[in-house]
């Protein structure tokens, strides 16, 4: 044991009572605190992220430095950045958990060179306080004098640099110690990077936003937070209620719900969400902050707006639904804030703004946001642009929030800087790979190529030699994760195998390349690039299952009774494959439907001479055949215990290419899809009940809960209209009356209706099975009682995990895994990252389509008309769905001058004065010259355009234009002809993008290059783009109840 | 309780210590000479004073007594200045009760009882100071005095508790550490042949949890054990020496 020299510390701490109690308290000091620098002379045990040794300083913040300009530090260009212990404690105790995650965060980050110096726990550089020093004095001078130490200990061979806000500090150790040097914070940036623009701006900006923070007006806007003491006693005796807010994207100014935490039951007045009306009530409450509210009473309760609105208008008599439980925010328990994109506004309003204060108002992108105050003398040069504004502070006294304000994004309406928006709201963050986590990736170039590990070979089984191992992937796929086998056992019994990539042998747990992977949980896929989770060289070479090459796999080897399929035993574990054939799904098709002709495409085969070829070709058929014949069996077997066709292809291909990216989807869905997706369904189930059985307590799951019975009201009603019932009793029942619904002459009302159903699902998650009883692991969609996702690792994170379970479950090894809260939290944020994946994905996808129609324009161009289907009904309005772009929206009947339409005999619409009367099926209008009425699964013709908008995105407008179907020389239904058309949108929008780029003389990567840039791969395989699709369909439940306009206005009452 | 952060993602606990690391021990036997036998133990700033009577005639009711072995009288007490508040601590309360008790099992199955039947040995315990393991320390104290006094023991018992932070077992937990409101284990083992003697947890913790639990509190014990060899080794010396003058 090393030698350690114990002192005491003498505090003096209030008790709970409220009288001061002198408490001590033991402090252990030790000569031995690694330094984790690279150029430690000495014997440290710098295990872990160490600081750089090519700079030409270290930096030392200050402990009010830490506090106030983290955000400076953050800086990547800021290398080699010393974090005293003193200075985290006191962004610890003072400044709040946020910041003090937040400088975890930092610390662990493997872009960033910085590390903590545990300053107070080795022997030399440890002072205890003398009698009479402040506590700020003392925290400056350990931090001071820790440098001091940390120079000598590196023998003086880099020169520190200590930067301090306080000029006291300055003077006092300014030239104590040679090789140490103190300055400012704007000395330091202005000597060493001057030429880091943003750095100073920052500065600026924080300095300006501090120095305001005392000289703020008293009068109160809001009524003052209740201490969190009184909230928490408060809720627990059941006065306040705890909850999450939600502000109504529509109405963002007036409307915002509370969605109340757990079960409800209990307190049967509370079934919905509380209502929080106007401002004043919201009392400072930001979109996600949890807060607790206090009801009103009754008579001040009010209904909710359910009027379909185009932008937010004041006049309080908009009709108003049952009233709800109203509320009022008392206090706010954990606050949400983040990183916000926000636009200045335009000149003429600066002018006005300036003239009283230096202030400027800026509008968030996210319409949820209220305006944000800051303060910059740069509003005029940042006109256009779009910023990054991150909100300081919200005194009782000011209307809005003050920030300030972090970065400028690029100009706003350009396409490069619409997605860093987007990906900066959603909060990813993708750099490209660092060097140290490349330096992790194993060897592979063309002149040391990888090879299998002669130790690897003699503890993996080797299916090198006696399996046929092949993987069915669309044409040109380079990342293979997920392969098939079939052979026939001796005894007579089949053998099915499936083999995915053996990720985790590449990616040690808690290696850098790990923890990244562990941020980003996801390959996030925007509609035009993608950011990949793993490093190129994992992604497409060594964990690609590759034709003909050696490579590292798990698998699953399932043997099955001959005859009736049934499973007898399932092995598990690590093996060694040789993929002897890269199929695409075109080719086994042909091949199962007897259509040999495809063998010249086939390279693996086609080589070969022609008699070996054909005896090769049995064999591969044979067991294509019985990989289909197997799929078959276990599809029906799920088909009976329920499962859902909401994952059909053809329905995602139509509703849901708003999300997708539509170029990659076939035209026609081959029953070897199913086959393939079977299979792996099947691999995941497998493998969750193994890692289930082994820890129960410890293992990941894939839960899809049952739906609520009432969010299928809407549904049912829809489908009445047109004389269909639906059964919402269990998943059977419904899968079967969804069946059932089928109108003979429109095929688009089953897809709504499929449509409706899936919106009305909760969504699929990750959870902890220490914390989900085993009842409640059930999957709903699947008709599984467990499931997990295991055959993407290369794309997934939960994959990853799942596998090191299952390889641990074999070994009985537990001692490295998770333990089940720490699951219970990296599930939470999986299940976060993969809702901000999807939603960057939705959003970008509709900023294609918007900058798609920006450029038409509606009146001459063709393409911006097109037939939509009524699929609900509203007060003013109608919702509509376009099938051949794939967009929903609202159609209003009742424009802002009180207008209805008024439709004409020839069908063409007009704007007369006149009412509008609803019905749940139906809505008419009714004007002088008649009157029309618009009922759902009705076609109309709709007019596309694109609302632009300064400071938000832009968005999709429909008009009305006829009552009747659009009839163009397009067939909606034509499959070919929708697939090219959602193909333009990218394409198109890239081009116009790059001619824009070119004419400024920049040229822009193309998309390859860029591929490089972040170290991604190609094209991903279809399989896996098909189960995202269809984890969409089921997940983003909560992204589509909030797409219409407005909420159903069934869903509150 | 919210804000402290026990283990820092850098492994160090709030006052410097490793998780496996215990807290400086010092100890010193045969503090009083009217007593058969006694002891003194500081364990960081957790002091406490043990004292042994006996083995002697059972005092009070004879019914008490055993044919076949000693009956073990403990008594545990706390200093009114032992914490950070004054406070008059009246014996026979509740918490002192349990402790007594505690000592009481812990110490009939580490003295060979049966040696002395129909007597009785009498094991006095007072903290000085409380800051955290207060039973492992009557125990350690205890196992001086009763050294000290000459009675046979199967082994030294030593005792040690364990807490559980962030999947890392943290072991001789200090006040601080104590009040935080995790699990707390306490065991007193006797480490050669590593027979438990007793154990106790409060509150509630993973059964996947509580074999390294153990584990980290037996090696603990087991340091413990060599420390406390030392300082009877020690003592030993200093007497013989002394003797033979």
């Amino acid at each position: 044991m090393e030698a350690m020299l114990k002192t005491e510390k003498i505090l003096h701490i209030r008790s709970s009572r409220g009288k001061t109690v002198r408490v001590v308290r033991e402090h252990y000091v030790r000569d031995s605190v690694p330094c984790y620098s690279i150029l430690c002379p000495g014997s440290c045990q710098n295990d872990g992220k160490c600081l750089s040794g090519d700079v030409t300083h270290y930096l030392v913040p200050d402990w009010k430095v830490v506090q106030d300009f983290q955000e400076i530090l953050e800086f990547v260009d800021l290398k080699g950045v010393i974090f005293m212990q003193t200075a985290c404690q006191a962004v610890q105790h003072q400044k709040g958990r946020r910041q003090y995650r937040r400088l975890q965060g930092l610390l662990k980050d493997a872009h960033h060179d910085c590390i903590l110096f545990s300053n107070e726990f080795q022997r030399e550089s440890y002072f205890p306080r003398e009698k009479g020093e402040s506590f700020e004095k003392w925290q400056t001078r350990c931090i001071y004098y820790a440098t001091v130490w940390y120079f000598h200990h590196l023998n003086g061979t880099v020169p520190l640099v200590m930067i301090s806000e306080d000029e006291e500090t300055i003077k006092e150790y300014g030239s104590k110690t040679q090789g140490v040097f103190l300055t400012s914070v704007k000395d330091y940036l202005d000597s060493f990077w001057p030429h880091l623009n943003t750095a100073h701006d920052l500065y600026d900006s924080i300095t300006q936003s501090l120095r305001e923070k005392g000289s703020e007006s008293r009068e109160k806007e809001y009524p003052e937070h209740l201490p969190l003491s009184v909230l928490e006693t408060g809720i627990k005796s059941g006065r306040y209620i705890q909850g999450t807010l939600n502000v109504n994207k529509h109405r963002a100014q007036l409307e915002a719900y509370v969605r109340v935490q757990g079960s409800t039951d209990k307190n049967t007045e509370l079934n919905s969400d509380i209502l929080v009306f106007g401002w004043k009530p919201r009392n400072r409450g930001i979109h996600g902050d949890v807060v607790a509210v206090e009801l009103l009473p009754r008579t001040e309760w009010r209904g909710r707006v359910i009027a379909l609105s185009e932008n937010e208008t004041e006049n309080g008599e908009e009709p108003q639904s049952q009233p709800v439980p109203t509320g009022r925010i008392v206090g706010i328990i954990q606050k949400n804030w983040q990183d916000y994109v926000a636009t200045f506004p335009p000149k003429e309003e600066i002018q006005s703004q300036v003239s009283n204060s230096k202030k400027v108002l800026v509008t968030p992108w996210d319409y949820r946001i209220p305006k944000i105050r800051i303060s910059t003398q740069q509003a005029e040069t940042l006109q256009d642009q779009r910023v990054i504004v991150r909100i300081d502070s919200w005194e009782a006294s000011s209307l809005y929030p003050s920030g300030h304000f972090v970065r400028v994004l690029g100009r706003a309406g350009d396409l490069e800087t619409e997605l860093a928006a987007i990906l900066v709201e959603n909060n990813i963050q993708v750099l490209p790979f660092s060097e140290a986590q490349m330096r992790e990736m194993p060897a592979c170039n063309p002149e040391t190529p990888w090879t299998v590990d002669p130790c690897e070979e003699l503890r993996r089984m080797d299916l090198r030699n006696t399996h046929l191992v092949y993987s069915i992937d669309p044409k040109g796929c380079e990342d293979v994760d997920d392969t098939l086998s079939v052979r026939l056992l001796n005894n007579g019994n089949l053998e099915l195998g499936v083999h995915i990539a053996d990720v985790t042998h590449f990616v040690k747990m808690n290696s850098l390349t790990d923890l990244e992977a562990q941020a980003r949980a996801t390959t996030y896929y925007l509609a035009d690039r993608r950011f990949d989770m793993l490093p190129a060289v994992l992604s497409a070479d060594l964990c690609s299952l590759l034709g003909g090459l050696d490579r590292y796999a798990v698998s699953v080897l399932w043997e099955l009774e001959h005859s009736s399929y049934k499973v007898l035993h399932v092995w598990y574990g690590r093996t060694i494959i040789r993929s002897s054939y890269k199929l695409f799904y075109e080719a086994a098709q042909a091949l199962l439907d007897g259509d040999w002709t495809v063998v010249e495409e086939i390279p693996e085969l086609n080589s070969l001479p022609k008699d070996e070829r054909e005896k090769k070709l049995e064999v591969l058929i044979w067991s294509l055949r019985s990989l289909m014949d197997v799929a078959r069996h276990f599809r029906a077997l799920r088909d009976q215990g329920g499962a859902l066709e909401l994952e059909g292809m053809e329905l995602n291909v139509q509703l849901d290419q708003q999300k997708n990216i539509a170029d990659l989807v076939p035209k026609q869905p081959l029953e070897v899809h199913e086959t393939v997706a079977e299979c792996m369904i099947l691999a995941n189930h497998w493998v969750a009940k193994k890692i289930w059985e082994s820890f129960p307590h410890m293992s990941l799951l894939r839960q899809h809960p049952p739906p609520r019975k009432e969010f299928f009201t809407e549904l049912i009603e829809c489908a009445q209209a047109k004389g269909f019932h639906i059964d919402v009793s269990n998943n059977k029942a419904l899968a079967k009356s969804l069946d059932q619904a089928v109108y003979p002459s429109d095929p688009v009302v089953n897809k709504i209706l499929r449509f409706m159903a899936t919106r009305a699902m909760s969504s699929a998650m990750y959870v902890s099975s220490a914390v989900c009883p085993q009842v409640q692991c059930y999957h709903y969609g699947l008709a599984l009682d467990m499931y997990t996702h295991f055959t993407s690792p290369i794309r997934r994170y939960a994959d990853i995990l799942v596998h090191r379970l299952l390889i641990a479950s074999l070994t009985m090894d537990k001692d490295r895994l998770l333990g089940g809260r720490e699951l219970h939290k990296l599930a939470e944020h999986l299940n976060d990252r993969n809702k901000a994946a999807q939603r960057a994905q939705k959003q970008s996808v509709e900023l294609f389509q918007c900058l798609y129609f920006r450029d038409k324009d509606p009146l001459v161009d063709e393409r911006c008309v097109a037939d939509a289907v009524i699929y609900s009904i509203r007060e003013n309005g109608v919702l509509a769905f376009v099938p051949r772009y794939g967009i929903k929206g609202a159609v209003f009947l009742k424009n802002q001058e009180g207008l209805v339409v008024s439709v004409s005999p020839d069908g063409s619409c007009t704007w007369m004065p006149g009412t509008l009367q609803r019905f749940p099926d139906r809505i008419r209008s009714a004007c002088a010259t008649g009157s029309t009425v618009f009922s759902l699964f009705e076609h109309i013709t709709v007019k596309i355009l694109t609302q632009p908008s300064r400071s938000h995105a832009d968005r999709i407008r429909m008009e009305i234009l006829k009552n009747k179907p659009h009839m163009s020389q397009h067939q909606f239904q034509d499959g070919e002809c929708s697939q090219s058309a959602k193909m333009d949108f990218v394409k198109e929008v890239i081009q116009s993008a790059a001619a824009v780029q070119n004419t400024d003389k920049v040229t822009m990567a193309d998309p390859t290059q860029r591929n490089d840039d972040y170290c991604q791969s190609g094209p991903d395989s279809l399989y896996c783009l098909l189960e995202h699709i269809r984890e969409l369909a089921l997940l983003d439940v909560n992204g589509m109840t909030k797409d219409p306009s407005l909420q159903p206005a069934v869903h509150g009452t | 309780m919210a804000g402290i952060e026990l283990l820092s993602d850098q492994g160090y606990r709030v006052d410097g210590r490793k998780p496996n690391e215990l807290r400086k021990i010092q100890a010193r036997m045969g503090v009083f000479s009217q007593a058969d036998g006694s002891a003194y133990i500081e364990q960081g700033n957790t002091k406490a004073l043990a004292v042994v009577y006996g083995p002697h005639e059972i005092r009070g009711s004879r019914s008490k007594s055993q044919h076949d072995r000693a009956i073990i009288n403990c008594q545990y007490s706390m200093a009114t200045f032992s914490t950070g508040e004054r406070k008059r601590r009246p014996h026979g309360d509740r918490k002192s009760s349990e402790m007594t008790l505690h000592l009481k099992q812990t110490f009939e199955a580490a003295i060979l009882t049966q040696l002395y039947p129909r007597s009785q040995i009498d094991i006095y315990v007072q903290i000085l100071q409380a800051d955290g393991g207060n039973y492992s320390a009557c125990v350690n104290a205890a196992t001086l005095a009763v050294v000290d006094a000459g009675i046979p023991l199967r082994d030294y018992v030593c005792a040690c508790s364990a807490g559980f932070v962030e999947d890392t077992p943290l072991v001789d937990l200090s006040h601080l550490e104590e009040s935080a409101g995790g699990t707390q284990l306490s065991l007193a083992v006797l480490p050669k042949a590593e027979h438990l003697a007793l154990i106790e947890m409060d509150s509630r913790l993973h059964q996947d949890h509580l074999e390294s639990m153990m584990d980290a509190a037996t090696q603990a014990c087991k340091d413990l054990y060599a420390v406390l060899d030392r300082v009877v080794r020690d003592h030993l010396q200093e007497v013989t020496t002394s003797i033979g003058e």
